[in-house]
């Protein structure tokens, strides 16, 4: 009955024209930016961010909770009629664009839509049930545990997005780094400041986000001399009944699985599409068709998709860590808004987060109208040419910087973060860690300094207290995994050169 | 051909004893019960460095990996940038607008002077509304 009540508490919130009208402008937004490809959900909400410095504080959070599960649908869009993805879409290019090869566009997209909405109606229901529950549960963490906590975050993450856990730490460990700068909370002493005025308070977290992901991404494409190709196939939306009945209990599917892999640190909409693909795989009735352009291999993926963005704010809003880079980018966001995100948030700011969890349903009820009926006008965006799209988005940028301080100075640094994330993007590493370690690295400090202190320079606090321990345990045990998993596969290799002639694995490399 | 895999390495290996050096030469350490400023620099950049070493060591048994760089397009977008920003600065946002998009345009498949007008004054046009309508102080005009 509590959850009742406090769901229509918040759709009290959510439903005044304010929000309605945030709401709305947000997927819009979003779904319309997450269109463009090569833009995903980290970029996009990273571009338009700085829109929401103006708005009240819970119409901001509802609009970027909008922006982004709207890119997360723009984005799939992209995928299935042009498999052009970003990581949040890219198991919809298997089957959705196999689909459109069949000439199955319109019933590609609806199955995405009406997908979507299922996923994002039972995560709903899930952030209902657990968000309260586990926010009681974070009032056991002391500053080890937060430690343990954000380091196991770290470690997911990096092996997820990246799929090499010595990359993604050593992206995690650039960023807190990088959030190193500026002045030392505890001494009041400045650090790597060059006695620059504008870094004593730090490196603007917008400078990041739009050099690395922005500036970045608009330079991989001009390289790549990309050309938009215009989509102009005709669309066909509405499915017939056997069709729409295959799409239910994949989505359905997809949902719980989405919603429970959102949960889990380093999880998030990547890793649940493709563990929901995976299950369609094993036990759909039309899994035979799965790979060739099935509306499960669409339905299933779309559905977690949208069900792992959506929990994935449960530990963002309940125990105050996000768990992927998305959501260390939105709890920056909570955090220029006033409000810090962890277990005191759902009591001291009740209606803020009710609110926020009521729009995410009407979110989901405008993106089903956005895009299911409107999707033939949104592919218009792909008309765009990339001539005329990039300079508009190098200006927005800009625009974006300047509007955090009205520091025109503030574009420099970005302008050297666009360089920074040109050059990750050149070494084959994923920036999207280094914004997770940039974000948790003065809150991971900062709980290591109280740890250390509380037990007066031991490190045996990490390992005594049950929960840190516990935590700990698992970061050892995946680090010995991926050893064992490296030297298995370096002794394979060069057991497998022996037997082809006594070259080691190296060797065959220089003679290559 | 520069090989991506011992590239990484090396540049992770820079950027660790940059922030590593700094934080051990410039800020007190203390100890661990009462940490000083430079000791969580100087952790974790010792972190990243074993990182780095790894890497360096681990490129020479997989397979090198050709690096790609290409300095026009990066480069064009920088000068754009930094012209955008030292032009508003200096004279107004619509010049450094005008600048940025027309040497930004260079970076395209194609360039068109009639287009880069077109783009310019949407643009300043956009800025124009940003100033007037969400009021955004915008050095323009």
């Amino acid at each position: 009955m509590d959850i009742l009540h406090n769901l229509a508490f918040g759709f009290g919130q959510a439903l005044t024209f304010q929000n309605l009208m945030y709401c709305a402008i947000g997927c819009t937004v979003g779904t319309l930016v997450g269109l463009l490809p090569g833009l995903g959900p980290l970029a996009t909400i990273s571009l338009l961010l700085p829109l929401t410095y103006s708005i009240p504080t819970g119409g901001a959070l509802i609009m970027l909770a909008g922006i982004y599960y709207g890119a997360q649908y723009g984005d799939s869009v992209s995928a299935i009629t042009m498999k052009i993805p970003h990581a949040s879409s890219i198991v919809a290019c298997i089957d959705g664009y196999a689909m459109t090869l069949k000439g199955k566009t319109g019933l590609a997209l609806f199955t995405a839509g009406v997908s979507s909405f299922i996923g994002g109606t039972v995560s709903i229901i899930v952030i209902s049930c657990l968000a309260p529950a586990l926010g009681e549960v974070a009032l056991l963490f002391g500053p080890a545990d937060y430690c343990a906590l954000m380091l196991v975050g770290f470690v997911c993450v990096s092996f997820v997005t990246t799929g090499s856990l010595l990359n993604g730490l050593a992206m995690c460990l650039i960023g807190v780094l990088l959030g190193q700068v500026g002045t030392d909370v505890t001494s009041g002493m400045p650090r790597y400041t060059f006695d620059l005025p504008s870094l004593a308070d730090g490196v603007g977290l917008v400078s990041v986000a739009l050099g690395c992901f922005g500036i970045a991404e608009i330079t991989k494409n001009l390289d790549e001399k990309q050309q938009r190709t215009p989509f102009n196939g005709a669309i066909k939306l509405m499915p017939t009944w056997p069709e729409f009945k295959r799409i239910i209990p994949s989505a359905l599917r997809g949902s719980i699985v989405g919603s429970a892999l959102g949960i889990l640190p380093g999880g998030g909409p990547v890793i649940a599409q493709f563990a929901a693909y995976a299950l369609d795989k094993k036990v759909s009735k039309y899994r035979h068709e799965i790979g060739d352009g099935a509306i499960e291999g669409v339905a299933g993926q779309a559905a977690a998709d949208e069900a792992a963005a959506r929990t994935s704010f449960i530990p963002l809003m309940s125990i105050g860590i996000p768990e992927n880079p998305v959501m260390a980018l939105m709890m920056a966001a909570f955090i220029i808004k006033g409000i810090q995100p962890g277990p005191n948030m759902i009591t001291e700011h009740a209606d803020l987060f009710w609110g926020l969890v009521a729009s995410m349903w009407i979110g989901n009820c405008f993106l089903l109208v956005l895009n299911v009926p409107l999707v033939r006008y949104w592919l218009s965006v792909f008309k765009i040419p990339y001539y005329a799209l990039f300079p508009a988005i190098l200006f927005f940028c800009c625009i974006g910087t300047y509007s955090v301080n009205n520091n025109l100075d503030d574009i420099f640094i970005t302008s050297a973060f666009g360089l920074g994330g040109y050059v990750f993007m050149r070494l084959g590493m994923d920036a999207a860690p280094l914004m997770l370690g940039f974000i948790l690295g003065p809150m991971l400090e900062e709980n290591f300094r109280r740890a250390m202190l509380i037990s007066r320079g031991h490190f045996g606090v990490f390992v005594e207290r049950p929960i840190s321990g516990t935590l700990i345990g698992l970061i050892a045990a995946f680090i010995v995994w991926q050893l064992v998993v490296f030297f298995r596969s370096s002794g394979g290799g060069k057991q497998a050169a022996a037997e082809t002639g006594g070259h080691g694995p190296a060797e065959e490399i220089k003679t290559a | 051909m520069t090989d991506q895999n011992l590239a990484r390495g090396v540049f992770l290996a820079a950027v660790s004893l940059a922030f590593g050096l700094g934080a051990y030469m410039h800020y007190p350490l203390g100890t661990f019960n009462r940490a000083g400023p430079g000791l969580f620099p100087l952790m974790v950049s010792s972190l990243l460095l074993v990182i780095a070493l790894a890497m360096i060591v681990r490129s020479r048994f997989v397979a090198p990996i050709a690096m790609h760089f290409s300095v026009k397009n990066i480069g064009l977008l920088m000068v754009a940038l930094c012209g955008f920003a030292t032009l508003s600065k200096l004279l107004d946002m619509a010049v450094g607008i005008t600048f940025m998009v027309f040497v930004a345009g260079f970076a395209a498949t194609s360039y068109s002077f009639k287009r880069n007008c077109i783009i310019s004054a949407s643009l300043i046009a956009v800025a124009f509304g940003f100033q007037h309508l969400l009021g955004l102080n915008l050095p323009l005009f």
